[in-house]
């Protein structure tokens, strides 16, 4: 091989590996949010996506439409049936709405962590090269969103915003595999249990709840959702249901398996919940201050 | 005029992979099997062997940063290595004749490569926990008969576009 690497090359190759490793470096840094550069190439480079995936979806949901109009006749029956206890569970829900409220007020307790308000979104991509589980939606900051709001189907969570440019976000999929991510839930049950989401069993594609009590009794099927104790989501956003329990590898905590009630494939349209009762997360300072004791213990 | 088709025939290709994302069920295959669609650097293969090396690998650059940003987030991965890949293939073309059938196998390799080298990186700053077998697998070669699949039918029409649009350059 002759002149395959020469002076010149060989410095530029050097060179852009330092580069490499540099520009990695900065952005796996725990940050609370892009640059402004990548913002402005996220936002032009979502205008063109735009452009392209809103027809390309429109398409695909027209035969979506087409394949479903087959089933037209068995989900009519099945939803005539469930129409009747919808009545029966409106006029419930409206009237236990009224007692919550007035009694909040009773209690003079206004704010609660369930209250949000949701943002409608439309998914426009979703990584092509399929190693992050990430999607990009096209609200951003214009509307309101925000780093670290949970984002979720019309049937539970999916996952949170991890970064917004002005008319763009990202969006990080309960599915991924990242060690920040974590969420608070709580077994809904006679007694609830609290324990954090925290990864993904690929093989069972289920969710993993972990630090729950070893002395709590939880059963198999019974409903996860959000904490709220997090700070950032609101309370009550449904998760999914437990399917499998598993000890610890210390036997101090037990670790159970959920089954997520949203899928997490073929995303369409998704809501950002926006939490009205104020953050509780600390200042930046404070903040990196708690990353550092996490990581030492 | 004539001159503008070249970057949006790129545009259209490095968004092609993202709609294509959209037509395809995630869940085909029942999620065992996780094709990776490479169009845009099959088109960028195609011009630097058909078009113009360096032209290519400033578009390598370009579009690589591009995908860093808007779709990874992980800055600098494609960015380094579409321009690298590039590279490559004008110095295998260089030694081998650039017919479409062995081009074929030089656009596998190179997708082989970018997908190994991908996963290391990965691996490397630990977004991953898929191990060296379940990669190659699920991901390498479901990735490499998707495209595989895409070469057969837009070879002829890619290298085509690349000869019209090196003519209108000259």
């Amino acid at each position: 091989m002759p002149h395959f690497l020469t002076n010149k090359r060989l410095i530029i190759l050097l060179g852009s590996i330092i580069l490499l490793v540099a520009m990695i470096g900065f952005s796996m840094r725990d940050r609370e949010n892009i640059t402004w550069p990548e913002k402005f190439v996220k936002d032009v480079t979502g205008f063109g996506q735009n452009i392209l995936s809103k027809p390309a979806g429109a398409v695909e949901s027209f035969f979506d439409n087409v394949g479903r109009l087959r089933h037209t006749y068995e989900e009519n029956e099945k939803l005539r049936t469930h129409l009747e206890e919808l009545a029966q569970l409106e006029s419930d829900v409206a009237r236990l709405e009224k007692d919550n409220a007035e009694l909040r007020k009773v209690l003079e307790k206004e704010e609660s962590l369930a209250d949000y308000e949701p943002v409608q979104a439309t998914v426009i991509a979703r990584n092509p090269d399929r190693w992050y589980e990430l999607i990009t939606i096209d609200q951003g900051e214009s509307n309101g969103i925000e780093p670290d709001m949970a984002v979720m189907t019309a049937s539970g969570l999916v996952g949170k915003v991890q970064s917004t440019s002005k008319f763009t976000s990202t969006v990080q999929l309960l599915s991924a595999h990242d060690s920040n991510n974590r969420v608070s839930a709580l077994v809904q049950g006679d007694k609830t249990v609290y324990g954090l989401i925290e990864g993904y069993d690929e093989e069972k594609q289920m969710l993993r709840l972990t630090k729950i009590p070893s002395d709590s009794k939880v059963k198999k099927g019974q409903a996860v959702t959000t904490s709220g104790l997090g700070g950032v989501f609101p309370k009550g956003l449904v998760i999914g249901e437990v399917s499998e329990l598993v000890p610890d590898e210390f036997g101090l905590t037990q670790t159970a398996l959920v089954k997520p009630a949203a899928s997490f494939y073929d995303l369409e349209h998704v809501m950002v919940s926006k939490r009205e009762m104020t953050k509780v997360l600390p200042e930046e300072e404070d903040r990196q201050q708690v990353v550092v004791e996490e990581e030492g213990m | 005029m004539k001159k503008a088709l070249l970057p949006l025939l790129m545009a259209v290709l490095f968004y092609s992979d993202s709609v294509f994302m959209i037509f395809f069920s995630e869940q085909a295959f029942d999620g065992d099997y996780i094709p990776a669609p490479r169009f845009f650097i099959i088109g960028l293969l195609f011009m630097s062997v058909f078009f113009d090396r360096n032209t290519a690998i400033k578009y390598g650059f370009f579009f690589g940063f591009l995908f860093d940003m808007f779709y990874t987030g992980l800055l600098g991965a494609y960015f380094f290595f579409l321009p690298l890949i590039v590279y490559i293939t004008s110095m295998l073309t260089k030694w081998l004749h650039s017919t479409l059938p062995v081009f074929f196998v030089i656009v596998l390799f190179d997708i082989a490569l970018l997908e190994l080298v991908m996963y290391g990186l990965n691996v490397l700053v630990q977004r991953t926990t898929f191990s060296f077998e379940q990669f190659t697998y699920m991901r390498l070669l479901a990735t490499l008969v998707l495209n595989g699949l895409f070469y057969i039918l837009l070879a002829i029409p890619l290298r085509g576009a690349f000869l019209k649009l090196k003519k209108v350059f000259d």
